[in-house]
């Protein structure tokens, strides 16, 4: 061939495209390729050539397969919109697709696949049914992707042609690269289908863990993501799977090793032996080190997981903390990632070497990674007590050089590190003021704001500091301002002179007159009537003791580490968010709690400061000035990091609506309590195992449990936790149950609370729920929120308010639901039964034969139900129709409501 | 599973754009760039190599100053994709000789060609040159390499990624020569990339080596090799106590912490004689990649001193002593030093009679930077550079400054001292005897020395 290809798009004078036809149409075959060439290039760059698809079309009876390629790329560009014109490439490709050459075949087969055309789709069938079984693997491993693509066009099509089948058949195929890619599309088929097509029993696993030895390194990951769902059976078939697995660590293609790293991972969660454990991980630590040899994006892939591999298992890597002190040459995206790795991974055995990483790092050019790395000094401050001085004379050295940025980053820390060590490290707060003049960034600000009226009683000039921040109270963000309120009422709470009353005048009135943000007026006006009415009260509440903070460098909510673990080696992973949360592809899958139940994983970025509980806006930015978090209990004890607080809810608190005036009820075992169902198997469990329901009983909610120990061993010190979830169901109190000696079982009646930690999104009826105790792991499980347990006693409507509101709702709030397998025999019976649950008869009539009965229930927060079945007694079937000012969670009434017509 | 891969040069323009799902927009190029170029989130200014812009999630890393990226919708493994878009590169660079924008556009028939072997419907199918050769029929028109940059010694390196460098042979897998004949040969060449971390008082605090054996192959019919390794090499810091007796000489064993191999590569008898046998495919491929972070001697040694000279005055003193060996020259060494950000001047002074070094303060970065040609091993060379001030630090100048970072590229050295210790080839006729290149290079990663 001569010259360069580069010539094609050069364009000529005279019109493009006849000049294109005329040659399309030479006699001669060079030219004629040459023109298809011109016209390639043309597309590429965007050049509508679409009017040339006849004179390309007929280039396509060649035997010459550069220039059939050539023309191939053409059609699949152009087919969708020429869909007439595309049926005269069909011949073609039939007969193509019969060629002798197996080139030719596949490639016929894999274009059409390409060519989203109803009417290729129906001649695509005949030709793929042929070279599913072709006798050569080039084409049977092009038509097993092309049964993918025609599942894509047409799911029934495939199903119909029993290409799902053949496509099964494929994974026994003699040729590697035929199995791995008859997997890569099962797997793909079984992501957008609901029913189950592809299952991985313990033959395909033997037959697929046998190909994996021979496949090409691709094939090997598509094998391994699809494998890493299959669950094994027990302790010691995940350990035959694992000895199969371990030697793809070794394997130079970094998505190898981390497929596999994935699959031993979840296999391991089975094996009991600590033995085999710890030796696995000791096999994985040095090919997930080798991972951050490779270039820095899949440095920064690698990162991300291993982030998430040491929450679980710390003990991998704790040995290796020198490999994520971070190159001078790193991106700034992975050196951001080592950064979080060292603090999770920084123990009183090797600060003293991370600190001086870190101290290192607060000096470079880049300021973000500055500030991060200071932010780390003051997180291993608050992880780390025995290291806690050490840091923090890091930071006062840091302040001396005096970096505008370095200072402020430290106080903000510094405020925290008080926060976990409070009267221990005050002495150094003179040294901060030096650096008063220089803060003008609002969170460091408002943090030395913070410190100076909480420590006001041991600074001999707090008063004169805090006035000097007021002459531009109005000019300061509301962060700052919030601070400044605070502080001044701390401050004349500790010191009531003249001075302070002065400041605090001039605050309050500058916080409510001359203010427009609500949240700082509102805390303005509650200081004013504290102050007015009862001095004393107001020290109790204003000075009262805040609750410890603790580290949250293990950030994320255990039950999302969870889902996160089992998506190593994804998008998933990178992300630190469920697939659900950022995978956009229509397929119907149950509406599930999105992100933003994770507070704290959903963000891919950096939260640091362990205090700052609400980031929105007007709100107070950190807890720890508030004065009513003294009031508000603390979390129970979490069984594991506790998430995030929800922003509190001022005049709850201070009413004492807060969940410390519910006392816990411990209520002995009831021996005539119904059976409840089990949520965490013995199985599951290692030998505990779990059975909850919610109840109830005189108008309070409790989560019913029966706790049975089938282990060996007493288990102790239970503590139990639930994630956020729609109706903010929370542990009212700690969870009382007492050591569980082997064999025996105990029931509690745990009281619950509402709308304490409230997930955002859909509603859902989902319950997380993770129990942990002192000798084994945590557990997690799911529970189901049935609405009526949550319907108050109060819901009973008159006849008149009934039709009122009925009338008053729009019709779009009315939803209505067929539940066909429900018969109600007995009227009286099931009117008694839903009166129990709280779910009010108000009304019955006739209409022919059917009876229509109509209901009222209400929800916590005054939200009604008004409700209206109709069914003919005795034979199955019951229409059901509710209104409702709140229609989003009528899907959990219609739950709710057939359990209870089941029962 | 991945929905398009496109090819876009630094300014942006589409070089390469295959669809191959339909399932996410034509104008997610633009999109992407838009992105990368304006990145500001999380504080960061450079894109993360994965993140999401409205459910569409996009993947590239740079190769040669060029992005190559990669779409797709659904919760694929990150880790492949990326691996993916790096073996595009190299296959592309296989069979073009040189990857650079031009060659792209001289070849985009064969480059499309390419890419619908490499993958289908998202799915990779091979990106072995090998293999693709048997389905690939475009020849590539060769762009001329010897344009491209003067054959100074170092170009026998090219600079590359981390893990597979490139190497210099700007040569196709599959074009001919111009004579008509291909030349016999084979390439193979340990590269490693050191870093270093020296403390203010020059102790080591962090080393290590991540080595690469890189082959490429130009012999027909693809003949068995076989690699022989030093043969105390062990592998895992648990050997260690196995070999130990045998480091009676100032040698001693090479202990690697890790390796791994390429796919074609048997190791039946790696274990008894540290031999590696394989049957090369065409194309460039690292044979074994390996990580070292046993002690080894250090290439260079810095020393820094700084010290205030008057108020707003301050000399620095950076001396390097090349430690190595006088039959070995390092070359394109180029040392950085940050100086405090209130540096308004700075003079330099060289060694008397110093040639082929530069000195450079940058202004915008506050940066010095000291580029020398070449250093002989075991020479000594000094700058001096005198800083001036707009303001009084703030007492500890050191804490200002530094740290002191330095890259090189030491040809015919290797820090890990692992060897091939010879490269048979097995071909039944005794005048069948192709060039053999064995090359070894070290280059500096990260080779920091604080202050």
């Amino acid at each position: 061939m001569s010259g360069h290809d580069s010539k094609y798009f050069s364009t000529t004078k005279k019109g493009e495209i006849p000049e294109l036809k005329e040659e399309l149409n030479s006699q001669y075959k060079d030219k004629r390729k040459d023109a298809v060439k011109k016209v390639i290039a043309a597309m590429t760059v965007g050049k509508d050539v679409s009017s040339l698809f006849t004179d390309v079309v007929n280039c396509m009876q060649t035997e010459n397969l550069e220039l059939k390629k050539l023309v191939y790329l053409y059609l699949i560009n152009y087919a969708k919109s020429q869909p007439d014109l595309a049926i005269l490439a069909v011949n073609t490709f039939v007969k193509d697709s019969q060629d002798p050459n197996p080139l030719i075949r596949a490639l016929a087969v894999r274009t059409m696949g390409c060519i989203r055309v109803d009417k290729i789709t129906e001649y695509l069938c005949d030709p793929l049914q042929r070279c599913l079984k072709d006798d050569d693997p080039y084409v049977r491993k092009t038509a097993a992707i092309c049964v993918a693509k025609l599942y894509d066009i047409n799911a029934e099509l495939v199903e119909d042609r029993g290409f799902l089948e053949s496509l099964k058949d494929l994974i026994s195929d003699n040729n590697p690269m035929v199995v791995a890619n008859a997997v890569a599309a099962l797997a793909e088929i079984q992501e957008n289908s609901s029913r189950p097509i592809f299952e991985i029993t313990s033959h395909t696993l033997s037959k697929l863990l046998t190909a994996l030895n021979e496949c090409t390194e691709w094939g090997q990951v598509f094998i391994l993501d699809a494998l890493s769902r299959y669950k094994a059976a027990d302790a010691r078939e995940a350990e035959n799977i694992v000895e199969r697995v371990t030697p793809r660590l070794q394997h130079a293609n970094c998505a190898v090793v981390l497929s596999a790293v994935k699959m031993i991972l979840q296999q391991m969660e089975l094996i009991t032996s600590t033995d085999v454990v710890r030796n696995l991980c000791k096999k994985m630590a040095p090919p997930l080190v080798t991972l951050l040899s490779a270039e820095p994006e899949i440095q920064y892939v690698a990162l991300r997981n291993i982030n998430l591999i040491v929450q679980r298992r710390p003990t991998i890597l704790a040995h290796e903390i020198k490999v994520f002190f971070c190159k001078y040459n790193d991106p700034i995206y992975v050196k951001m990632e080592k950064l979080e790795i060292m603090i999770k991974l920084a123990s009183d055995r090797n600060i003293d070497q991370v600190l001086l990483e870190f101290k290192e790092y607060a000096t470079e050019v880049d300021v973000d990674f500055v500030r991060k790395a200071v932010r780390a000094i003051g997180r291993c401050a608050i992880k780390l007590e025995r290291a806690a001085e050490r840091c923090i004379s890091v930071l006062l050295e840091l302040i001396k050089i005096k970096v505008n940025y370095v200072v402020q980053e430290a106080i903000i820390v510094i405020k925290d590190i008080f926060r976990r060590y409070p009267n221990t490290y005050e002495s150094i707060i003179a040294t901060l003021c030096e650096s008063l003049d220089t803060l003008d960034e609002p969170e460091a600000k408002a943090s030395m704001i913070w410190i100076i009226g909480e420590y006001a009683e041991r600074i001999d000039n707090a008063d004169e500091l805090l006035e000097s921040f007021l002459e531009s109270f109005p000019e300061e963000p509301a962060q700052v301002q919030l601070q400044l309120l605070t502080a001044t009422v701390k401050l004349f709470l500790k010191k009531p002179t003249e001075g302070p009353q002065q400041m605090i005048q001039v605050v309050l009135n500058n916080a409510t007159v001359e203010t427009d943000n609500p949240d700082l007026r509102d805390r303005a006006y509650i200081y004013w009537r504290l102050l007015s009415t009862d001095p004393e009260a107001a020290k109790d509440v204003v000075l009262a003791e805040k609750p410890v903070i603790s580290d949250d460098s293990n950030q994320l909510d255990p039950s999302l580490l969870d889902e996160l673990l089992a998506n190593i080696a994804t998008l998933s992973s990178v992300y630190h968010k469920p697939p659900e949360a950022f995978v956009t592809r229509v397929k119907t899958a149950t509406p599930r709690t999105d992100d933003d139940d994770y507070p704290n994983g959903s963000d891919p970025g950096y939260s640091d400061a362990p205090s700052q509980v609400v980031d929105g806006g007007a709100s107070p930015q950190t807890s720890s000035s508030s004065p009513y978090t003294a009031t508000r209990q603390q979390a129970p004890p979490p069984a594991a990091p506790a998430p995030a607080a929800p922003v509190p809810d001022l005049l709850g608190d201070l009413i004492g609506l807060d969940n410390s005036a519910i006392v816990p009820v411990d209520e002995p075992a009831d021996s005539s309590a119904p059976s409840l169902p089990i949520l965490l198997p013995a199985s599951t469990g290692q030998g505990l195992q779990i059975s909850a329901q919610l109840t109830r009983q005189d108008g309070q909610i409790f989560y019913s449990m029966l706790f049975e120990n089938n282990s060996q061993i007493p288990l102790d010190g239970f503590m139990i936790q639930f994630n956020k979830n729609t109706f903010g169901l929370a542990a009212a109190g700690p969870l009382q149950v007492p050591q569980l000696q082997a064999g025996t079982s105990a029931r509690t009646l745990l009281p619950m609370v509402l709308f304490q930690n409230m997930s955002a999104g859909p509603p859902s009826s989902i319950l997380q729920v993770a129990v942990k105790n002192n000798q084994q792991p945590v557990w997690y499980f799911n529970d189901k929120i049935f609405l009526h347990v949550l319907f108050t006693e109060d819901g009973r409507m008159e006849r008149g308010s009934f039709l009122e509101t009925w009338r008053s709702l729009p019709d779009s709030n009315e939803v209505p639901k067929d539940l066909p397998g429900i018969v109600i025999n007995n009227a009286e019976a099931t009117l008694d039964q839903l009166a129990a649950s709280n779910m009010f008869f108000i009304a019955k009539r006739k209409n022919a034969n059917q009876d229509v009965f109509y209901f009222s229930a209400k929800i916590p927060r005054g939200v009604p139900f008004l409700i209206e079945l109709t069914t003919v007694i005795g034979n199955p079937g019951v229409k059901c129709a509710i209104k409702t000012p709140n229609p989003d969670i009528a899907s959990l009434f219609f739950e709710a409501l057939e359990s209870l017509l089941k029962a | 599973m991945i929905s398009q891969f496109f090819v876009l040069s630094q300014r942006g323009d589409n070089i390469v754009f295959r669809d191959y799902r339909g399932e996410v927009q034509k104008g997610s190029a633009e999109i992407f760039f838009r992105k990368v170029k304006f990145w500001k989130e999380d504080g960061e200014e450079e894109a993360p190599p994965v993140f999401n812009v409205d459910g569409v999630n996009y993947f590239h890393v740079k190769v040669v100053g060029l992005l190559f990226v990669a779409t797709t919708r659904v919760n694929v493994s990150p880790s492949l994709v990326l691996e993916l878009l790096q073996r595009i590169a190299r296959v592309i660079k296989d069979y073009l000789g040189v990857l650079n924008e031009d060659s792209l556009r001289k070849n985009f028939v064969l480059v499309y060609e390419l890419l619908d072997e490499v993958v289908d419907f998202g799915y990779v199918q091979t990106t072995s040159t090998e293999v693709l050769k048997s389905y690939v029929f475009n020849e590539p028109i060769v762009v001329d390499a010897a344009r491209l940059q003067p054959l100074s010694p170092a170009s026998i390196f090219m600079q590359g990624t981390k893990r597979m460098p490139g190497t210099a042979v700007t040569k196709s897998v599959v074009a001919n020569e111009p004579g008509g004949r291909k030349r016999e040969e084979i390439f193979v060449d340990i590269i490693e990339k050191i870093s270093v971390t020296f403390s203010s008082s020059g102790y080591i605090l962090t080393s290590e080596i991540d080595g690469t054996i890189q082959m490429k192959s130009y012999l027909t019919g693809n003949p068995e090799i076989r690699l022989a390794l030093n043969e105390d090499l062990s592998i895992g810091k648990g050997g260690r106590s196995i070999y130990d007796y045998r480091s009676s000489t100032g040698s001693g064993p090479v202990i690697l912490d890790d390796c791994n191999f390429h796919e074609s590569v048997r190791l039946d008898s790696f274990d008894m004689d540290r031999t590696l046998s394989l049957v090369p495919p065409d194309g460039e491929f690292p044979v074994m990649n390996y990580r070292m972070t046993q002690e080894f001697k250090p290439p260079f040694r810095i020393n820094t001193l700084i010290e205030e000279a008057g108020p707003l005055k301050a000399e620095v003193i950076i001396k390097i002593s090349a430690e190595f060996s006088s039959s070995i020259t390092a070359n394109t060494i180029v040392v950085e030093m940050p100086v405090p950000k209130y540096t308004t001047r700075v003079s330099f002074a060289l060694d008397p009679g110093a040639v082929g070094q530069r000195t450079d303060f940058k202004e915008p970065n506050k940066k010095l930077e000291w580029g020398l040609k070449k250093i002989v091993g075991g020479s000594e060379h000094t700058l001096r550079a005198k800083l001036t001030f707009s303001q009084e630090s703030h007492g500890n100048i050191t804490k200002e400054v530094g740290p002191v970072n330095m890259t090189f590229t030491i040809p015919m050295y290797n820090a890990s001292k692992l060897q091939v210790k010879y490269l048979q080839i097995a071909k039944k006729s005794s005048t069948y005897n192709p060039y053999r290149w064995v090359r070894y290079v070290t280059q500096a990663n990260s080779y920091v020395a604080r202050i």
